[in-house]
């Protein structure tokens, strides 16, 4: 699985939503991306590639695509 | 009661932490433990308690005030792929001392120690319970946060706030299925109180109905009971255990 296929499964799996959603997802854009689906993210992230994020990462993953540029600094490339 | 569970607590080398890795390990639970730093006799009674409880006991070690070490202890934590069942945020330091006798910078150090640095590991430990959904964290706090007196302005009121933060921890992480809660120890039987002034332990003891010390063994079993699923639907509350004041 490609990083960015593990990355788009993260937010299908802690948003309960399609693949096609994730384009353009914003924080709080959607019902279950509040700040509890915020740390089922995280966790699901974290878990996936195998990091541990700093919380002012956490605090400024605010959008699917903002999410991936974070990821960059933890040698997430996509 | 906690067999193949996996438990972190810190501060472990001495006192009540060293009581509570006992009584864990007899329990069956695999645990963590954490001390400052490395000495022989840690390491011989961590493999002495592993031995007869037929339990894994992994050592760890970090300054609670260092933020770097802390984050590469969790990373090894969560590279075992082990679960974290429990965490008992354990360590601390004892700081008594009037108001206008107590630096700023005392008071700093106590907090940093006592609320900074337990939040700190909550936070990254949480996120290692999130991801499996349950867990169970107890902070050990004292009745000095509750029954704020004279000589309190630094450990007293970081207990408080340490108690104060498991009442919002409780409410945060309720919905990934983590329960928070505190014990309040009254004075107990350990290295700490040997430190405290006589005339003020005494009075401490001879205000206690039951007129003892408490025991560090009296404090673990109360972890247990709030570890595990007999307390399944208790979280943010803070458990007074101080043979009645």
């Amino acid at each position: 699985m490609t990083n960015i296929e593990k990355y788009i499964q993260s937010f299908t799996a802690a948003f309960d939503i399609e693949a096609e959603q994730c384009e353009g997802l914003e924080y709080q854009g959607i019902e279950t991306w509040d700040s509890v689906g915020h740390m089922g993210l995280i966790a699901e992230l974290e878990d996936v590639f195998d990091i541990m994020m700093d919380t002012d990462d956490i605090i400024d993953f605010s959008s699917f695509e903002k999410g991936k540029e974070i990821l960059g600094k933890y040698d997430v490339e996509f | 009661m906690f067999k193949n569970k996996n438990i972190m607590i810190t501060g472990t080398n001495r006192g009540i932490g060293r009581t509570m890795l006992e009584a864990f390990a007899r329990e069956g639970a695999n645990i963590w433990a954490h001390a400052r730093k490395e000495t022989s006799e840690f390491t011989e009674n961590l493999k002495h308690v592993s031995e007869i409880n037929a339990v894994e006991i992994m050592p760890i070690f970090f300054d609670m005030t260092n933020s770097l070490e802390m984050k590469q202890a969790v990373k090894e934590i969560s590279d075992s792929k082990k679960t974290i069942d429990v965490l008992v945020n354990n360590a601390g330091i004892a700081h008594g001392g009037l108001f206008q006798m107590t630096s700023l910078e005392k008071m700093r150090d106590v907090f940093d120690v006592n609320y900074f640095s337990v939040l700190e590991l909550t936070q990254l430990i949480s996120r290692l319970m999130v991801r499996q959904k349950k867990g169970s964290i107890i902070n050990i706090a004292s009745i000095s946060g509750l029954d704020l007196k004279a000589g309190n302005c630094a450990y007293g009121t970081s207990k408080a706030a340490l108690i104060a933060a498991t009442k919002v921890l409780s409410y945060e992480l309720a919905p990934q299925g983590i329960r928070v809660n505190a014990i309040a120890p009254g004075l107990t039987d350990t290295n700490m109180t040997v430190l405290m002034e006589k005339k003020a332990g005494d009075a401490m003891v001879r205000e206690t109905a039951l007129n003892r010390l408490g025991l560090p063994e009296e404090i673990a079993q109360t972890a247990i009971f709030l570890a595990s699923d007999k307390a399944s639907f208790i979280t943010g509350q803070t458990l007074r255990v101080d043979g009645g004041m």
